[in-house]
């Protein structure tokens, strides 16, 4: 009887312990979530309240015009009174980004549904292995990769045509770039959504008559295509934010936009980073921010379009 | 079967690593000594040029540096075009990146530092109004793409503290007089001729003040933010062989250096110990109420195209015009 009681009550004792433990782990685990959610919000408080500060009146030196700054075509600097003009930047990050996606996204696309369904499984895993490799090549690698050899591919290509280009330096060598970098992360992004498309979905559509391709392409790829469409907005994260590799080929043109594929561009992070390390404080470095907020909200619309696209492209939802 | 995958994998991967290696041989080589470059660009030139003659035709390519560049700022000031750059030129992200990108495009035109390694880049240097930019031409003053760094002190007497107007004597003798301060600064970019200068263990007699313990003495430099990367090596050559005094550099343009050392603005929170300017001092700012005053190294830009460019010389108009976009074709140029 005694025995019992010591029993429940050691068992009540190290049942509280663990209560105890779980909920110390708990606020660990809560901890580290506000901390990252807190420095989200640090960096948008940085960038955006230094940032608009040149178009503030109470601003100590040339306070800038909204208006002008966003829809300008022209970036001098180097003028007096300079001349900070967003517009045309915006545009021709926003067609560099979205030639990059136009090429990469189908062959990713397709990349993913041979790894994930097609391939036989030695082949997958070495497939699998070279696009992670890919996805780990560090973005200086591939800048001088397309200052090497890129550009020159576009000097070439341009000149079938008769064009002389800046040495291959271009929006195309841009395009191109940043098709490659983007490769790996919507590959990656769609191998693991095709994988979790549920098994009995292929089965039902294979047993009512379907060949295997039929299968792939309508029932497993629209099934996959919340995943997918994740690995977009990731990829064009990167393009849109990609600035060490895409600034050793843009060739940081001063008035646009660039429709021209073969003429050199310049893109919103470019413009951050270009003379970064020997501008001084003052209003050449408060428009980076400003250029960051830019960047930012750009960043954010396309995000949306591509949850509203992903919403329209049809099929069984797999959510 | 599993162990021949993981082999399969390994191998796979590393001649994914033997490729990537020789894209990465490849393209160093297309950068930095581009051995082919030449021989596309022949091609290139037959097609534009049928009589070699009459020089190169086609497009100026206009190679200019971002707007934060010092370079860039000697050189619109030294060619007369300033804020007047085409808006077509397409902007190199360092003196290295210009080099390169010139040395790639046969069509180009840009400007490096004298101290560029012209062959490894597959560039040549343009003469500029007939006078080759050598460092000899640089320093008789023949070659014009140049401007002098001057230098200024405060009034003596009016450095507030003995031992810190001695330093500064000191620091100047260095910074014009000795072998190691013409090594900084030359390390540094700045064009010195070095043969005519003493070693410091000769002069450092005339100066007792840089064998006590200086730490407590904070040196003020004022001015140019051009000449900041050569004093800078000057000044941290100086501070173990002077007593470790302290220094620090508040440069925010030339006409700074003057009016903080011996203008208006020399007992304001901008004054300083020494002010320098990277240009010819004015008749306004009266610098010979300091110390000393003089010249203590010149900086030069050097214009350059592709090697196979048939351009040879350029004179100030030209270079401003073909810069300001106002001539657009090699063929225009006369």
């Amino acid at each position: 009887m005694i025995t019992d009681k010591r029993q429940k009550n050691k068992l009540a004792s190290c049942h509280r312990r663990k209560l105890w433990q779980d909920k110390v782990i708990k606020r660990i685990f809560q901890g580290s979530a506000i901390l990252a959610a807190l420095m989200i919000l640090f960096i948008y408080f940085f960038v955006i309240s230094r940032g608009i500060q040149p178009f503030l009146p109470s601003y100590d030196g040339d306070q800038q015009n909204v208006l002008s700054f966003l829809t300008g075509n022209r970036w001098r600097p180097d003028m007096n009174p300079p001349i900070y003009g967003v517009g045309f930047i915006v545009i021709n990050t926003i067609l560099t980004s979205l030639g990059a996606a136009i090429i990469s996204f189908p062959i990713s696309v397709l990349t993913a549904l041979y790894i994930a369904k097609v391939a036989p499984p030695k082949l997958r895993a070495v497939l699998t292995t070279i696009v992670e490799l890919l996805a780990a090549i560090p973005s200086i690698v591939y800048g001088v990769y397309a200052a090497g050899t890129i550009t020159g591919l576009v000097d070439d290509f341009a000149g079938l045509f008769g064009i002389s280009t800046y040495g291959g330096n271009s929006a195309l060598a841009v395009i191109l770039l940043l098709a490659i970098m983007i490769f790996p992360t919507i590959t990656s992004l769609a191998v693991v959504s095709i994988r979790a498309v549920d098994r009995n979905l292929e089965l039902g559509s294979i047993a009512l008559g379907a060949s295997r391709m039929e299968t792939n392409f309508k029932v497993v790829l629209t099934s996959a295509k919340s995943g997918i469409f994740a690995g977009l907005a990731l990829g064009l994260g990167r393009a849109f934010g990609e600035a060490t590799a895409v600034s050793m080929v843009a060739g940081n043109r001063m008035i646009g936009p660039t429709l021209n594929p073969f003429d050199i561009t310049r893109t919103l992070t470019t413009t951050i980073l270009t003379g970064m390390h020997e501008t001084s404080p003052g209003l050449d470095y408060d428009m980076r921010f400003s250029v960051g907020i830019v960047l930012l909200l750009v960043i954010l619309v396309t995000n949306l379009s591509i949850q509203y696209v992903k919403r329209k492209v049809g099929g069984i939802t797999n959510e | 079967m599993k162990i021949f995958r993981s082999l399969i994998i390994i191998i796979l991967v590393l001649s994914l690593f033997v490729g990537l290696a020789a894209c990465g041989e490849n393209e160093s080589e297309e950068t930095y000594a581009p051995t082919d470059a030449p021989a596309e660009t022949t091609v290139a030139l037959e097609e534009t040029d049928p009589t070699a003659e009459s020089g190169l035709q086609g497009e100026i390519h206009v190679y200019s540096r971002d707007a934060s560049s010092g370079t860039r700022g000697a050189f619109e000031e030294l060619a007369d075009f300033e804020e007047q750059l085409t808006d077509n030129a397409i902007l190199t992200e360092s003196n290295g990146d210009m080099a390169a990108k010139v040395g790639a495009d046969l069509l180009a035109i840009g400007y490096v530092s004298l101290t560029t390694d012209f062959a490894a880049n597959n560039i040549k240097a343009v003469n500029y109004e007939g006078v080759e930019p050598t460092e000899e031409n640089v320093l008789n003053e023949s070659y014009t793409l140049a401007r002098p760094f001057n230098y200024v002190t405060r009034a003596a007497g009016d450095f507030g503290d003995a031992d810190k107007e001695a330093l500064v004597a000191a620091f100047i003798a260095f910074l014009t007089e000795s072998v190691e301060g013409a090594n900084a600064i030359s390390s540094a970019g700045g064009i010195v001729d070095v043969s005519s200068k003493r070693a410091w263990a000769d002069l450092q007699a005339d100066h007792p003040v840089v064998s006590q313990d200086n730490s407590g003495i904070e040196i003020v430099t004022v001015g140019s933010t051009s000449v900041e990367k050569a004093i800078r090596a000057a000044l941290e050559t100086f501070q173990p062989m002077a007593g470790n005094f302290n220094f620090k550099m508040s440069h925010a343009g030339s006409g700074e250096g003057p009016a903080g050392t011996v203008g208006e603005e020399k007992d304001t929170a901008k004054k300083g110990d020494i002010g320098f300017a990277s240009r010819a001092f004015k008749d306004t700012e009266e610098v010979i109420l300091g110390m000393s005053t003089g010249t203590f190294c010149l900086d030069a830009v050097v214009i350059c195209a592709e090697s196979s460019n048939p351009i040879a010389n350029l004179n100030q108009s030209q270079t401003a015009a073909i810069f300001k976009g106002e001539i657009q074709n090699w063929e225009d140029l006369d």
